[in-house]
């Protein structure tokens, strides 16, 4: 294997034009999977020295943009007013475990894209972009078209996550993440981004091979209770160690009314 | 660039030079090169922290860290925390509370709570529960490490 240690996003795309030429953020996931032999990449770029990849910016527009090497732990501990910044932070805090979280970062997450992964909910939720660069140059892309299925972007071969993009913050909305897992740490069995003011919006992973997405909710008990089994019966939940098929799809709509309650309470 | 990597990797405060295969983690040449032994492999994913190490003062799984992705940063095992023969105030509340049996986890213990106290002296039993979930003991179930840390805390240490 080739190793690559970059310090300028020029170099890491030219070094990324080999075929099979993967990138090396945290390594949390990819060296989890060297480790355990399911694959043996040919060439790694590490983007650890990348400098134009970390610090957090709120823009002009009250938007903030989160370099992709953005750790969790930095995320965990994300001081920015209301909702969708206070989702985002709260999500972070329940990725894994301390040791992880402080090495692990945003964008080797979701370029890594699993179904069971808390930033593919919340971003989705959030309505956040991802900004993909290229030596082509940069493209802004919705979470929700980045995100394309089990382990599956729409990132292309020899691009790179550069960074995440929040929108600004939603008067008087509240937000909450709910995540129902085995044991502190582990991968969501099931969980619930919501942002909440006159009406819910909510994503919902671990059930469906990316993020499922409802806006305009009523809040009131019976409508959550109807928007929760409708996305039940449209999810397709795997049936894994952790949990069945039919009880992902039983606890979908209480934990769908628990992230509302807590979002609308946070407001 | 070959698949052998001439490394030079700073542990507990010296330079070490290695060679080791370019997908080679932290951990094995913290052990089979380094013979830094007190690091122990469990798992090898991430998943029940026998290997952590701190990185730079931050704590990290040697098992998910590549050797060839440290570069300049400091790497700290628990040899370090150890000084020698002598214990650190952590591990001598472990022996003292009893939270010790098969020892396996103990490393990747010492160092998740000798974090822990460098960012809060005085941390909650829920702040210490936090800083272990990362860490599996398969002996003890727990709750003596947590008196560990708490008789650490009390001590004032």
């Amino acid at each position: 294997m080739e190793f690559f240690s970059p310090t300028s996003l020029d170099e890491a795309y030219r070094a990324l034009s080999a075929d099979e030429a993967q990138c090396l953020a945290g390594g949390q996931s990819l060296v989890a999977m060297m480790n355990l032999g399911m694959v043996s990449p040919t060439r790694l770029v590490s983007l650890r020295k990348i400098d134009s990849l970390r610090g957090i910016t709120r823009q002009s527009d009250g938007s903030v943009r989160m370099g992709a090497m953005t750790t969790h732990a930095e995320l965990a501990n994300l001081d920015l007013p209301g909702a969708p910044a206070s989702l985002l932070a709260n999500a972070a805090r329940v990725v894994a475990y301390p040791a992880v979280r402080m090495q692990g970062t945003l964008g080797g997450s979701i370029a890594h894209a699993d179904p069971a992964a808390d930033y593919p909910v919340v971003l989705t939720a959030a309505r956040a972009s991802v900004e993909i660069g290229s030596p082509l140059g940069s493209r802004l892309i919705s979470a929700s078209d980045f995100f394309r299925g089990v382990f599956e972007t729409a990132l292309q071969q020899g691009e790179i996550v550069t960074a995440v993009v929040l929108p600004p913050p939603e008067v008087g909305a509240g937000a909450a993440y709910e995540k129902l897992s085995l044991v502190a740490g582990d991968f969501a069995i099931v969980s619930v981004a919501a942002i909440v003011a006159n009406t819910a919006r909510i994503a919902v992973g671990g059930c469906s091979p990316k993020p499922m997405f409802a806006s305009d909710i009523n809040l009131t008990d019976d409508a959550l209770l109807i928007a929760g089994k409708q996305i039940a019966v449209n999810s397709d939940p795997p049936s894994d160690q952790r949990a069945s098929a039919a009880y992902r799809r039983r606890v979908v709509p209480e934990l769908i009314r628990r992230a509302v309650r807590a979002a609308q309470a946070s407001a | 660039m070959s698949d052998r990597l001439a490394l030079l990797i700073k542990v507990n405060g010296e330079m070490h030079e290695a060679l080791a295969a370019s997908s080679a983690t932290l951990l094995e040449v913290l052990r089979d090169q380094l013979n830094f032994t007190g690091t122990k492999r469990g798992c090898d994913h991430g998943v029940c922290g026998a290997c952590t190490v701190l990185i730079d003062g931050n704590l990290a799984r040697s098992c998910l860290a590549l050797a060839a992705d440290i570069g300049e940063r400091e790497v700290t095992t628990v040899e370090g925390v150890a000084k020698g023969v002598n214990c650190s105030t952590v591990q001598r509340a472990l022996i003292e509370s009893g939270a010790i049996q098969c020892g396996f986890c103990t490393p990747g213990f010492v160092m998740a709570l000798t974090y822990l106290f460098s960012c809060d002296p005085r941390p909650s039993r829920e702040a210490i529960r936090v800083a272990i979930s990362g860490n599996l003991c398969r002996c003890s179930g727990y709750v003596k490490i947590v008196e560990a840390a708490e008789r650490v805390v009390e001590a004032g240490l």
